[in-house]
């Protein structure tokens, strides 16, 4: 179910209606199934995956932090997955929708699972809790690495192949990716991570730990929550604050109107820039970096915007995923600004654990560049995703290497104007990064930079494209800076209540007049 | 102790509902049918108190704005000609329906003409128009029969459906305010900066559809069977009132991919005999305009300059003449 679909249109407020009129443990069970229900929305089957990173590292958790669960209970629970797809089963066409092998892994689940969870308890009690956590890391990252990262490693591996000559003609089943899994995953394994660092308590009620990984605002594209941050809240019942609603309301028109009005309309101007049949010019390849930095800006941060705005009128209180991002100094700058909860989960699952930046220059360079490295992986299975992390990982190094740059990555100590100009650099860099980012691969990406040899058509062929860019940015920008004025995000505190009803209605209205059919949000896919 | 409402909610509220409301109170005569298409029965036939009915641009019909009584005046011979952007011609003034007007007052009779023709339309909604046009007491109606519009008359119907339904999905369009605006900003905006090669990568290509469409022999046999069907009603339609009519079919100018140019009715003056009798005259584009130089006689393949209305108009009063509709009816 999109955000922007109007099946979530009564969806949110239905959830939230009975929300409210429920006891703490009727709003758990309640999340549950509406965050099942939201997923399903798009395939049932994966919801089988969910249980089952659930099951992990609700008794991985546990495990960690030495308390051991009867085996009768890890193998009932373990049977969940198996059981979903059975009932699938039932309401699918087709056999072929959930092919055998799916079936077998859910029925080896639970005895593999508890078969090495009684095993590792067996260890050395010192050895135990590191064992435990190994195990759930093995077991997140190999459902996250086989689902998304298949097709990629086996289709280069036989491109490798082939260039020595050697065909290996295998028959390779292609892999459906599950929507959201590079999210849920990364806030399981933070869970356990924290757990076992002794952060964080593990979870001892198996249903609220299943609300917290399955929550629906934040299920398909983050933002990634920490354990700390989001179970306590579920823990405990939120009472009702009429505030909580205003702002969860004024958050979802905001992003509505980012993905709607802003995304979708640059969207067209991006897609065509960077469609492979088109022959790119100077003027075409700039319009088109630029469409799309607003269109992934508007499309991420709007699906962020109306995910915290969403929980928050159940009263949850989601982070920030986005501090004006093309206002950034630095690559750094950009990376506290940018996709926040992700940045911050690579820098305190990678790179710190990594070393940091604590053992001399070399190390902290190659940290930093492993860290972006696996971060453009993150995003996708595909090379110019790499070439990308590898490219701020690069502008990072740079930064940080030179001392006349290097002092832009604290911008509080800057006059305003050094800070105003090395912005528009940054955001140079970042439409470079973006064209990276964009290409379906390297070929693409050579063709974009090679437009810029070729700037001889005529205005007339972009300057009104350029127009509808414009005016579809403009507004982002007013909103944006307002909230810059303000230091908040919706508020706008800082103008009288006139002005600020003239705002959202005419916020309201550019959505309005700008509804075209469903454009998913960009970042599902990863 | 928070409010429910805030005054920056309100005032979003009042501005939202005033403007809807507005809409709704003040612009009523061009609101009317607007979001039809051309396919609400009334849109662009204003009747006054004072007996007149005015054409004006509304409900997605741009008339060429013109006035006439309900009534057709005692001895007065009333021509309305229905039809696409070829009889709608460049001008009121220049179009062939005027020029009739004129050539039969030059003759000493005592006529009026009214150009009803809308650009694009095709034979359902010609037939609409027609079927209001009867309730003036035309002595003829001219219908301009062709079947290059067929494309254009789904789309607007599809486009007239699109938001009908009262699902979810189109609540927001149910508001007259943000309908005209989500038009105002396709039309107005997005066909008109948005360059046709980025809308056929986004699947929004209206041009380039007709042509795919028109290229498709299964379409245009589905086409020229719709065209059969609606202009047959059209027919009976005027037999049943009494009021003479004539299918004047359209013709094109066609490269012969020789340096030279033919004309091609589409099949249209063969389409049109099986419904000819009494009362149904025909004369066919092609066959007036190939006497001619015709060449020179057409801005773009399709659409006449002046001197190419003038002599269709010309040969309209020549065949009332012959057939003595012009006698009869005085």
């Amino acid at each position: 179910m999109s955000f922007v679909s109007w099946q979530y249109a009564l969806f949110l407020p239905l959830v939230a209606l009975l929300y409210w009129q429920l006891p703490w443990r009727g709003r758990i069970f309640l999340l549950i199934a509406g965050s099942y229900f939201f997923y399903a929305m798009w395939d049932a089957r994966f919801l089988a995956l969910l249980l089952t990173t659930t099951v992990v590292d609700y008794f991985g958790a546990l495990a960690i932090a030495g308390e051991r669960q009867p085996a009768a209970k890890i193998t009932g629970i373990g049977l969940l997955p198996l059981a979903w797809l059975l009932g699938c089963s039932l309401f699918y066409s087709t056999h072929a929708s959930i092919e055998k092998w799916i079936f077998v892994a859910a029925a080896i689940f639970p005895l593999v699972y508890g078969a090495l969870y009684q095993l590792l308890w067996r260890l050395p009690p010192e050895k135990q809790r590191r064992a435990f956590l190994v195990l759930s890391l093995c077991s997140n990252l190999s459902a996250l690495g086989f689902f998304k990262y298949f097709d990629f490693f086996a289709a280069s591996l036989e491109t490798s192949l082939a260039k020595f000559g050697w065909n290996p003609g295998w028959t390779l089943p292609h892999v459906i990716l599950p929507i959201g899994i590079s999210f849920y995953t990364f806030q399981s394994i933070s869970y356990a991570v924290d757990v076992y660092r002794g952060i964080a308590r593990p979870s001892r009620d198996f249903f609220t730990f299943a609300a917290f990984v399955s929550f629906f605002p934040q299920l398909i594209a983050g933002p990634i929550e920490r354990r700390n941050d989001l179970l306590p809240q579920l823990e405990k019942p939120a009472t009702f604050d009429i505030a909580d609603l205003h702002h969860g309301l004024r958050l979802i028109l905001t992003g509505v109107f980012k993905k709607i009005f802003v995304a979708d309309n640059c969207a067209l101007l991006a897609n065509y820039a960077f469609d492979p049949k088109t022959n790119l010019n100077g003027q075409w390849a700039l319009l088109g970096v630029l469409a799309f930095a607003f269109q992934i800006y508007g499309d991420f941060s709007g699906y962020t915007d109306i995910a915290r705005g969403s929980a928050r009128l159940l009263g949850i209180r989601l982070n920030r995923n986005f501090n004006f991002p093309y206002f950034a100094a630095s690559p750094s700058d950009f990376w506290r600004r940018w996709h926040m909860t992700l940045s911050f989960w690579f820098r305190d699952y990678v790179y710190i654990p990594l070393g940091g930046n604590r053992h001399g220059p070399l190390k902290t360079f190659r940290n930093l560049w492993i860290t972006m490295l696996l971060a453009g992986l993150w995003h996708g299975a595909n090379w110019t995703f790499v070439m990308w992390g590898g490219y701020y990982a690069a502008l990072l190094t740079l930064y940080h290497g030179t001392p006349g740059l290097k002092r832009l990555n604290e911008p509080e100590k800057n006059p305003r104007w050094r800070l105003v100009a090395s912005a528009a650099l940054m955001f140079a860099f970042t439409l470079v990064g973006w064209a990276i980012f964009r290409s379906r691969n390297l070929e693409q990406l050579a063709g974009w930079f090679a437009a810029f040899g070729n700037w001889n058509t005529g205005a007339a062929n972009w300057l009104h494209p350029f127009y509808w860019l414009l005016i579809h940015v403009l507004p982002l920008l007013l909103l944006q800076i307002a909230s810059w004025k303000s230091r908040d995000e919706v508020e706008f505190a800082y103008f009288p209540w006139l002005l600020r009803g003239l705002a959202y209605a005419v916020l309201f209205l550019l959505v309005a007049g700008s509804v075209a059919p469903d454009v998913e949000f960009i970042y599902f896919q990863f | 102790m928070k409010r429910w409402l805030t005054p920056a909610f309100l005032t979003m509220l009042t501005l939202l509902v005033g403007a809807e409301l507005v809409v709704r109170v003040f612009f009523q005569r061009s609101m009317s049918g607007r979001f039809e298409y051309g396919y609400s029965p009334t849109a662009g036939f204003v009747e006054n108190a004072d007996g007149t009915v005015d054409l004006v641009h509304a409900g997605g019909r741009p008339f060429w704005p013109q006035t006439f009584s309900k009534t057709r005046p005692p001895g007065t011979f009333r021509v309305m000609v229905i039809g696409d952007s070829v009889p709608r011609g460049a001008s009121l003034a220049t179009a062939y329906p005027a020029q009739i007007g004129e050539q039969l007052r030059a003759t000493g009779i005592i006529a009026e003409s009214f150009n009803l023709a809308i650009g694009g339309n095709g034979s359902a909604r010609s037939e609409i128009i027609l079927r209001q046009a009867l309730d003036y007491q035309p002595s003829l109606v001219i219908l301009h029969a062709d079947n290059a519009d067929e494309y254009e008359d789904e789309r607007e119907y599809a486009r007239a459906q699109a938001f009908k339904s009262w699902h979810p999905k189109n609540w927001l369009m149910k508001s007259l305010f943000v309908r005209r605006l989500y038009e105002v900003k396709t039309e107005q905006v997005f066909w008109k900066w948005v360059p046709a090669n980025v809308r056929v990568l986004a699947d929004v290509n209206d041009y380039g559809n007709k042509a795919l469409a028109g290229e498709n022999p299964a379409t245009r046999l589905e086409w020229d069977g719709r065209v059969r069907k609606n202009t047959a009603e059209s027919v009976a339609l005027a037999r049943a009132r009494g009021v003479p009519i004539l299918l004047l079919t359209a013709a094109r100018e066609q490269d012969d991919g020789r340096g030279g140019f033919y004309l091609d009715d589409r099949g249209m003056d063969n389409l049109v005999q099986p419904m000819l009798g009494a009362g149904v005259y025909f004369l066919s584009m092609k066959d007036v305009l190939q006497k001619t130089n015709f060449a020179p006689l057409f801005t773009d393949g399709t659409h006449l300059r002046p001197d190419g209305h003038a002599l269709i108009a010309a040969a309209v009063v020549e065949k009332l003449r012959q057939e003595g509709v012009i006698a009869v009816r005085q």
